[in-house]
């Protein structure tokens, strides 16, 4: 793991990213803030629908907020790459970074799962129908693993052998 | 300002502060970002929708909104007040966090005039959304994504 993240440090990019912006990291972190209001706004509202909350709203509809959620999911992916990039040390040994990671990939494949497996049936439902056991556990899960990322990613300075404050 | 040094030297405020339990600060913050994300998301899921997309779906889906709006607004009331016994003195005088309140008072204020005027109007529901609302809305957008990046930049700017 030390060969690995002294190899990322050591890339023209990571230094770039490191040394010679200043700004760039609160401006990252601003967004990665946005994004996640965004990807958990816009995704939670289809889980919540998913949950059978809001009946009478098609499905179907409610799905039109999933192209924000990817916008914010975005918007995270590439930020959260440059904070990896450019000071990987605080992440690859970091036990939340993995938490996170492996919440991240739980929501990707619940999400695929449905688009999958579930998806045609599931929209094809008439807007007032009781919502199946399936539809629940996959809002469920989802929902539960989006703020499982957000609650790790935000413990990352914390969860650490030397936790840092005010950041 | 001798307020806020009580407040800081309070043993509550020194239990958020220093206490080694990732309960105190850690938690408390966390939390915080959590109402963020309550309050900030659901807001921009309704504003969305007033400016057009998912425009099949009911007005009505959006009735539990005030009650996610106003969970999470206490989360992050309470929340806050407890980050802001920790450093008191300098919150006091920081001017970002007061461009922070001031957004977030703003927003607050956009939307209750949305939730008057698109939800509580009889037969408001139904009718086309009018062009007050729409501009109500991109401004509710820009005033939360200002209060969030106010909030990231208190971390980063004196």
């Amino acid at each position: 793991m030390d060969a690995f993240i002294e190899f990322i440090r050591s890339t023209q990019l990571s230094e770039i990213l490191r040394n010679q912006v200043g700004w760039l990291w609160p401006l990252c972190e601003s967004l990665h803030f946005i994004g996640l209001c965004l990807l958990i706004g816009a995704a939670g509202f289809f889980d919540l629908r998913l949950l059978g909350f809001m009946k009478g709203v098609p499905l179907r509809a409610a799905k039109r907020f999933i192209p924000w959620a990817m916008a914010g999911f975005a918007v995270n992916l590439l930020t959260g790459l440059i904070f990896f990039i450019s000071q990987p040390q605080q992440y690859a040994t970091n036990p939340s970074m993995w938490f996170k990671v492996l919440f991240l990939l739980i929501a990707g494949i619940n999400a695929m799962l449905f688009e999958t497996s579930y998806s045609d049936r599931l929209l094809a439902l008439p807007s007032e129908a009781e919502m199946p056991v399936s539809a629940k556990v996959i809002g469920a899960v989802s929902l539960v693993s989006w703020f499982a990322v957000l609650y790790f990613g935000r413990m990352l300075p914390y969860l650490v052998p030397n936790p840092r404050s005010g950041v | 300002m001798e307020l806020f040094t009580r407040l800081q030297e309070s043993g509550f405020a020194a239990w958020v502060a220093s206490s080694p339990s990732l309960l105190a600060y850690p938690t408390i913050l966390t939390l915080h970002t959590v109402g963020m994300a309550i309050v900030v998301g659901t807001c921009a899921v309704m504003d969305l929708r007033l400016l057009g997309v998912g425009a099949d779906v009911p007005l009505t889906a959006l009735r539990g909104v005030p009650r996610l709006v106003w969970t999470g607004f206490l989360i992050n009331a309470a929340t806050g007040l407890a980050l802001f016994t920790t450093d008191a003195e300098h919150k006091a005088v920081q001017t970002v966090f007061y461009i922070k309140l001031a957004l977030i008072f703003g927003a607050l204020l956009i939307y209750g005039r949305i939730r008057r005027l698109v939800f509580r109007r009889p037969g408001a529901l139904a009718a086309p959304i009018s062009s007050e609302v729409k501009a109500l809305a991109v401004l509710s957008l820009i005033l939360w994504t200002g209060a969030t990046v106010a909030g990231r930049l208190m971390a980063y700017l004196l």
